[in-house]
């Protein structure tokens, strides 16, 4: 029995963290899907996002929850920033420039939070209890985590569907040229969905703290950065909520694939899961290479 | 004028010791008493995720440096050398640090090097060293495998792995002979193995019995499968953990998943402040091994009980002396006792060998016993092994960090059990 019970509690944690890992990858997948600019500093900016709920905590004891709207906000301005200095100078530049470019601004971002808040892994202690089950113990601050990711994905599928401004994202995705003939302001459009592809990343790393409060450190993000990519490729690349799909999907085989790895005698599972992800992204591309909801 | 032309006469030699591609003896110079300047090279890393233990070594350096510098220097026959760092930024990666100790040994002709932090890159400089056959003094790796390997050049001067967690094993076995089941988690590196595997045989020579045993690998961020998996063989002891981050959250997960034991001893984490401000009260009674912590019992006069020499700095002008460098209310971790104690080491044999010759150093080494802040300091002239020197166990405590183990060292009695996570969810701590 102990076989079963291992797996539906990491089955439940995977399920948590892959819905963290989904919301984590949509501001890459968005980013990528207007702008065509792959987001190689993805992970400093997730950074950013858990040193805000650490710092609003710390200082003024601001629950993370509360932080999420923060972390919003300050994602979208660093955004809106960042693409007024650099990106949108690139936009039509080869893909190279954009790449070393965003690969510059992940490293000057690490190297800024390092000179600010110093080097020490840093966490924080949000405790608000735990549901006890009879295989595993789940703290609310995970469920949290897991239920802000779903509120939030959800809302940006309605904010696309149902509104003007997300058609004209949509309308700018599936094609530029005649986005611009409709009358749409494609520049406006690009820094638009860049600051929301910012915030979402930096509102993502405030969930990640929620489910891993410690370690917070300028070089965290490099972790994500990786997950990110495959969740990405996985996800069809340019769509956000395929990308939190394949978040989702990606979470349950990290850490549901452990228990069934356990089965193999003398192997390390856990140094498997990864390679477990990888084999099952190499399927996926083999099998629909556009990605699990990516379009033709 | 004249110094311009000593300043061009100068530079004329050195371009010709160069050309006949000879070490130039600069201790050969006649002439009165004179003052040089000795470097000792560093590849630290000051990014990467070595970052903080890498800038905590570099000010203890510093602080040794200055404090040799203030003391008269290091003689060499005439000479004073005055002992400056030059240290680069390996970014915490083997790759970087290779080029770098070919720098170093190349470019900066520096014969006496300060290995970077970790065993794992520390392994990477130890092959480069032997090749240009300049010294390679390892204050932040610990792994036994480094010694193994036949390197002439590579001494160490903090504790080897084998050795972190063996007092806590001792400790525990004295506390309770009934706590028998030993968990083993950690991370899959260099280091964590040496010290585990080393801390797995020396568990079953003492009559424990390892129930579990698994690694997690770097820079994972949920152990939750794994620790699902420990829950269920119900041991009294869990010893693990690799470096910061991983250490931090193994105990975090610990906590949530309500995995209670008797006693925790995890690597690295548990010894910086930054742990128990992450956990609160959820890192109480957590030990930890540690090189050297703050209050450890090494002055002059213990080392003239023993009859020892002393070297360096005491550990109130150490403390006084770090504040300068890394501010007002840095504490220093034991990474800056133990990168002081590599700087002193190659101060005190350079003067013992009496030359700069990194071979003849090296030799003056074997001979070598002195105690200063961080301990004593004796190698096995076989393999360069550090084995004078001795682990503390720390304890969190009410909120603060003791020393538990060993008894002579202790300047508290270990809070064994340790309270539940239940009980410290309700405020309870060592103390109480």
């Amino acid at each position: 029995m102990a076989f079963v019970e291992q797996l539906i509690a990491n089955l439940l944690y995977g399920a948590i963290l892959g819905a963290v890992y989904g919301l984590a990858t949509m501001g890459l997948s968005l980013i990528f899907g207007v702008l065509r600019i792959v987001n190689v500093g993805h992970g400093a900016f997730i950074m950013i996002g858990a040193f805000t709920a650490y710092w609003m905590f710390t200082l003024y004891g601001i629950s993370p929850v509360l932080s999420l709207p923060l972390a919003m906000a300050a994602g979208m301005i660093i955004g809106v920033a960042v693409y007024l200095v650099v990106v949108k100078r690139l936009v039509d530049a080869p893909e190279l420039a954009t790449l070393l470019a965003m690969f510059a601004i992940g490293i000057f971002i690490e190297e800024a939070a390092k000179q600010i808040w110093g080097a020490n892994y840093v966490g924080y202690s949000w405790e608000i209890g735990s549901i006890s089950l009879p295989f595993t113990e789940i703290p609310y601050t995970k469920l949290v985590a897991f239920i802000s990711s779903i509120l939030i994905a959800a809302a940006v599928y309605v904010w696309f569907r149902k509104t003007k401004l997300g058609k004209a994202v949509r309308a700018v995705v599936e094609d530029r040229e005649g986005a611009l003939t409709c009358g749409i302001d494609v520049n406006k459009i690009y820094a638009l969905s860049f600051s929301l592809g910012i915030g979402l990343t930096v509102l993502s790393g405030v969930l990640v703290t929620l489910f891993t409060p410690v370690g917070i450190n300028a070089y965290m993000g490099g972790e994500y950065t990786l997950k990110a990519f495959v969740i990405a490729v996985l996800g069809g690349l340019a769509s956000p909520w395929g990308a939190f799909y394949a978040g989702f999907i990606f979470g349950l085989i990290e850490n549901g694939s452990y228990t069934l790895l356990g089965l193999i005698p003398g192997v390390e599972p856990f140094g498997l899961t990864r390679f477990v992800s990888f084999v099952v992204l190499m399927l996926v591309l083999l099998l629909k290479p556009t990605g699990l909801l990516g379009g033709e | 004028m004249k110094k311009l032309l000593v300043f061009v006469l100068v530079g004329m030699v050195l371009f010709f010791a160069g050309c006949a591609q000879q070490q130039p003896q600069q201790a050969t110079t006649p002439a009165g008493p004179k003052e040089e300047t000795l470097y000792f090279g560093a590849p630290i890393s000051l990014s990467g995720k070595f970052a903080e233990e890498g800038k905590a070594s570099l000010y203890g350096m510093q602080v040794a440096a200055k404090w040799i510098n203030e003391h008269g220097g290091v003689k060499v026959g005439d000479t004073t050398y005055k002992i400056e760092i030059k240290y680069y930024d390996d970014e915490s990666k083997k790759e970087n640090v290779q080029s770098l100790i070919e720098r170093l040994a190349t470019v900066d002709k520096v014969k006496f090097i300060l290995a970077p932090y970790s065993s794992g890159l520390t392994l990477a400089a130890a092959p480069i060293a032997e090749k240009y056959q300049v010294l390679l003094n390892s204050h932040g790796g610990a792994s036994d495998y480094i010694f193994e390997q036949g390197y002439y050049y590579v001494v160490q001067t903090l504790s080897p792995a084998s050795k972190y967690q063996t007092g806590f094993l001792d400790m525990v076995k004295k506390l309770d002979p009934n706590a028998k089941r030993v968990a083993l988690v950690y991370e899959d590196g260099e280091f964590s193995r040496a010290v585990h595997q080393a801390a797995k045989e020396y568990a079953e020579e003492l009559g424990f019995e390892i129930v579990y045993e698994k690694t997690y690998p770097a820079g994972a961020t949920d152990l939750s499968p794994i620790l699902n998996e420990l829950k269920a063989t119900n041991p009294d002891v869990i010893i693990g953990g690799g470096h910061f981050a991983d250490g931090q959250l193994l105990a975090k997960q610990l906590a949530e998943l309500n995995i209670n034991v008797k006693a925790i001893s995890i690597l690295v984490a548990p010894t910086f402040p930054e742990f128990y401000e992450a956990l609160g009260n959820k890192a109480e009674g957590i030990c930890g091994p540690a090189q050297w912590e703050v209050g450890a019992r090494y002055t002059p006069d213990v080392a003239d009980e023993l009859g020892v020499e002393w070297y360096g700095p005491t550990q109130d002008e150490f403390l006084a002396m770090y504040k300068e460098l890394a501010g007002e209310d840095a504490v220093p971790p034991y990474q800056a006792a133990e990168a002081a104690a590599a700087v002193l080491s190659y101060a005190k044999a350079i003067e013992k060998a009496q030359s700069l010759d990194p071979a003849k150093v090296r030799e003056a080494m074997n001979g070598l016993k002195f105690m200063c802040l961080y301990g004593l300091w004796q190698i096995d002239p076989e393999t360069g092994k550090q084995v004078g020197h001795e682990m503390d166990i720390i304890q969190w405590q009410n909120g603060e960090k003791k020393i538990v183990w060993p008894e002579a060292a202790a300047t508290a009695d270990p809070c064994y059990p340790m309270p539940t996570w239940d009980e410290k969810a309700s405020g309870a701590t060592c103390g109480s």
